[in-house]
């Protein structure tokens, strides 16, 4: 069980937050930096236009959340704020709990807890909070030097973000 | 999220979890940022605008602590709110308490539901605050300055982030004689989600 990457984006679709853990990646240290920002586009077309389906799938009075997305080769699960920010983080498909498949359903919902935790706690704690924080201003990719942008690693985000994800039980 | 006590009590626990800071710090902070708003800007409708785009700031971070708190401590707010009542609710009874730790009320809803007003009887942010009298001589009207105007700017803010568009004023204000601070606030507009320039078609 694997997490290959994670994602943040804003309302807008702006990445705010991109990062990869997959080790396969290492083998292609050069990847091209338009290659990915367009996957991250499609990946957040796929959650916007899927929002608006099941918004209208969805029956009055419950409430219309996109909670993961399977595929034969992984599984992106989302989480989206009512501020517009949305979370995606991409795994493979073997959750492995440590102990039998039955653990199938809660391995779901564990996923939308951390995916919450990695919000309340960690982006408004550490990102939000932050009194460089600037929304609509973030620099992601960390090439070129804005002055004035707010770069993500000035915060702990991610040490916070990597220290999380890998205490969780199905990071590795 | 539909009954008033729901929101009330929500809020209540919310605040319960907040760190808290000292009153006449916050209060006196406040007030020395606005003595240097009006020392450098001199005219007070530039200051309130000033205030107002501080309060715009201020307003879009506190959204995403609110909602993250409020989500986490179970209140149910994933269903989002069904209409303005609702979220003049939610505002007023739980953000409110939440972050300032003050009882709001909210009421004169207007005939098309699009406006509503928020009540505050006490206002922490104008405790020891006295406005000058009416300066004959001919120096600015303080008078004209909205003090509490941040909040305006907060509300603006915060429901910007849920894509309301709204309009916030300060109609009665303690500091000019009244006997409570209300701010007024009108919806102009929902706005739609939509994707930014990347995604623009070609």
């Amino acid at each position: 069980m694997t997490v290959h990457a994670f994602h943040i984006f804003d309302r807008k679709g702006k990445t705010l937050f991109t990062k990869r853990y997959s080790s396969i990646v290492k083998n292609q240290p050069v990847q091209d930096a338009e290659l990915l920002s367009e996957q991250r586009k499609l990946i957040f077309g796929m959650l916007f236009s899927l929002r608006e389906l099941v918004g209208s799938l969805t029956p009055e009075g419950e409430s219309p959340a996109l909670h993961s997305v399977r595929t034969g080769a992984g599984t992106l699960h989302c989480y989206e704020t009512i501020s517009g920010l949305r979370m995606a983080l991409y795994t493979n498909n073997n959750p492995n709990m440590g102990s039998n498949a039955r653990n199938l359903d809660t391995s779901k919902t564990s996923f939308q807890n951390a995916l919450k935790h990695i919000y309340s706690e960690l982006w408004v704690d550490c990102v939000v909070r932050s009194p460089l924080y600037r929304p609509g201003d973030i620099q992601v990719d960390g090439n070129g030097n804005d002055v004035g942008r707010f770069d993500i690693r000035s915060t702990n985000f991610e040490k916070k973000l990597d220290a999380y994800l890998a205490s969780m039980p199905w990071f590795r | 999220m539909s009954s008033k006590s729901q929101a009330a009590q929500a809020g209540q626990a919310l605040w319960a979890k907040m760190p808290k800071a000292n009153a006449e710090l916050f209060a006196l902070t406040y007030g020395s940022l606005v003595t240097e708003l009006v020392r450098d800007y001199e005219d007070p409708i530039e200051v309130n605008a000033q205030l107002d785009r501080i309060g715009y700031s201020i307003g879009v971070r506190c959204v995403d602590e609110f909602l993250s708190k409020a989500d986490v401590a179970g209140m149910g707010l994933t269903t989002q709110c069904q209409n303005l009542r609702d979220t003049a609710e939610v505002v007023a009874k739980m953000g409110f308490k939440m972050f300032l730790g003050i009882q709001a009320e909210v009421g004169a809803f207007s005939q098309d539901q699009r406006c509503f007003s928020i009540y505050l009887q006490d206002n922490p942010l104008s405790t020891f605050v006295e406005l000058p009298e009416d300066d004959p001589s001919g120096g600015e009207d303080l008078r004209r300055l909205k003090y509490s105007n941040l909040y305006c700017g907060v509300i603006r803010g915060a429901l910007e982030q849920v894509n309301l568009k709204v309009d916030c004023n300060i109609v009665r204000d303690t500091l000019k004689g009244d006997e409570l601070n209300e701010i007024r606030v009108e919806l102009k507009e929902v706005l739609a989600d939509g994707a930014g320039d990347d995604y623009k078609e070609e």
